[in-house]
């Protein structure tokens, strides 16, 4: 081998090692600018990076993204590096129309587009701006999602000439990015946009309902105060026929009303009105209310009624009313849900907590389905519904009431067997959670 | 002489029963609509109890009833808030407006003629 062959493959040898390494410099940029697009939605910071890159990488003097408003047909200069505060001022103050710029040329075609010397292009107002910044050659590449343009990656230089193939290859992997990067976050923003909207939507529903279940009140009482006057004999001695089923009339229209009354609740925890009034009250003789309240119901379905009160309980601060509709609710299905044997309320406290328990040998709930009896509009199965009544609503109040107050509610259940719900709650309920 | 109650209150269903129930119960029924007539009906009828509803058109049950306790004479006479707000601090306003007893609707008629018996005794 002769020396001059020795040098041939020496200096091919350099050469391809330098492409191999602008390969890999190449490579790496690129890998960057994924790494920018996929981990952050700030499109700026994206765009940003972009840029810089391009630049970087291509030896030119400045870039700049240009935004196209479709809806007016022009141009808005987003990010760019490289150029003087004074010339990106400049450029932000001009009116670019799509029409006559290369940008619009290059939106069209959907090409990149040289200018190897701008000066030979017809005059457009960007045109000779970029020429009185002392920029002569420019590199236009659109950004396109899916057909649709959303402006253009543009590198600008001082000195006129072509911008070599390898260069516009690359430049055109950065525009996609860049158009990648655009059209996240324009999803993104739309989703913020919808998600609000849902959420308005939303509160408007709550607020109608309560105002809704708010106004069903007001004729209702209407019925049962009419009907309560009638049974009064009032309006003279009813007949003795007449009088049970004015009583049904006044019992239809009292639970009537404990359901509108539900919805309301519901409505205004989901609207954020729901409030504590925090008084102090004795556990012992909510107990003993709801007890009073419901043992007749109990004795129809002749189920025997247990309680077992610790002896010596502390005054409790909370809601007291309703923190009674929560137990009122436990002890009403429980009797509901049991066809034969026992229900029990126990009451202990420990440690600044009272710890009540209600528990029955009803069905049972399968295990899959104790944390979803917690949830609004559910009940284990509509059948039940329909034999049991009630809204599906009252234990997903029960619970919210209970973690106003700092508590938990929560059910251990044995299908065939019974279930027991378990209410852990503060003696002192945190003036924090009850203040209006 | 019968002692006079004055029923405001803009649901002329609710008033009717109020009104119905009381004159059998053997009191004297005078109704005012909205807040500024029952201003002027305390003033023209002298009544011995106000049961005042809260949500009233032109003037509220809390102005109407500062209205009423600021007229000469006024201040021993009891009102009784009457509202459909359940809500936390309405009690409250209620009260510091100037009302002696606070119910809230729906209410059973018997149990309303029971808070009336408190602050009138039962010789109606």
């Amino acid at each position: 081998m002769t020396f001059a062959d020795q040098a041939v493959i020496a200096i091919e040898n350099t050469r391809l090692f330098e492409e191999v390494q602008a390969r890999n410099r190449d490579l790496t940029a690129l890998g960057e600018v994924g790494r920018a697009v996929s981990s952050t939605l700030e499109l700026k910071v994206v765009l940003k990076t972009i840029v810089e890159r391009a630049v970087e990488l291509s030896g030119t003097d400045g870039g700049s993204i240009f935004y196209f408003r479709e809806d007016i047909g022009r141009f808005e200069l987003g990010e760019t590096t490289g150029l003087d505060e004074e010339v990106i001022a400049r450029f932000r103050k001009l009116d670019i129309a799509a029409g006559e710029t290369g940008l619009g040329e290059a939106i069209e075609s959907g090409k990149p587009l040289q200018m190897a010397d701008i000066t030979k292009r017809s005059s457009n107002p960007l045109r000779d701006a970029a020429i009185e910044a002392g920029l002569r050659a420019a590199l236009i590449v659109p950004l396109l999602s899916a057909e649709t343009p959303l402006g253009a990656l543009v590198l600008q230089r001082r000195q006129p000439g072509d911008f070599p193939p390898a260069i516009v290859t690359l430049m055109q992997s950065f525009a996609d990015q860049s158009a990648i990067a655009l059209e996240n976050a324009r999803l993104f923003d739309e989703i913020a946009q919808k998600s609000r909207e849902l959420e308005i939507a939303s509160q408007h529903k709550s607020q109608f309902v309560a105002n809704m279940s708010h106004e069903l009140r007001t004729p209702l009482a209407a019925v049962l105060g009419y009907a309560e006057l009638l049974q009064e004999g009032i309006y003279g001695a009813m007949p003795e026929k007449s009088l049970p089923i004015l009583t049904r009339i006044r019992s239809n229209g009292k639970h009537l009303l404990g359901l509108i009354n539900t919805v309301l609740d519901i409505s205004k925890i989901e609207a954020g009105q729901f409030k504590l009034n925090l008084t102090e009250y004795a556990l012992g003789s909510m107990v003993e209310t709801v007890m009073s309240a419901t043992e007749s119901l109990a004795a129809t379905k002749k189920l025997a009624f247990k309680t077992e009160v610790a002896e010596g309980l502390p005054i409790g601060l909370g809601d007291e009313q309703r923190l009674t509709q929560v137990l009122l609710n436990l002890v009403g299905n429980a009797i509901k849900f049991t066809d034969a044997g026992e229900v029990r309320i126990t009451v202990g406290a420990a440690n600044g907590q009272f710890s009540l328990s209600v528990s029955d040998t009803g069905p049972g709930i399968p295990a899959e389905e104790c944390e979803h009896i917690f949830e609004k509009f559910r009940q284990l199965d509509s059948s039940n519904t329909r034999a049991k009544g009630g809204t599906g609503l009252g234990l997903a109040i029960a619970r919210e009431i209970v973690e106003m107050h700092g508590g938990r509610l929560w059910v251990e259940s044995t299908l065939g067997r019974g279930s027991k719900f378990h209410m852990e709650l503060p003696v002192r309920a945190l003036i924090a959670a009850g203040a209006a | 002489m019968s002692q006079r109650i004055l029923v405001v209150e803009d649901q002329e269903d609710l008033r009717a029963i109020l009104r119905d129930f009381l004159s059998a119960s053997g009191y004297v029924v005078i109704e005012a609509a909205d807040g500024v007539e029952s201003v002027a009906k305390a003033v023209s009828e002298r009544p011995d109890l106000v049961l005042m509803d809260i949500q009233l058109p032109v003037l509220d049950g809390y102005d109407a009833t500062r209205q009423i306790k600021a007229l000469p004479g006024f201040t021993a006479i009891p009102i009784i808030a009457v509202s459909s707000f359940a809500m936390k601090g309405d009690e409250e306003r209620a009260r510091a407006a100037g009302c002696d007893d606070y119910v809230t609707k729906p209410y059973s008629p018997v149990q309303l003629l029971r808070i009336i018996r408190g602050f009138l005794g039962d010789k109606a």
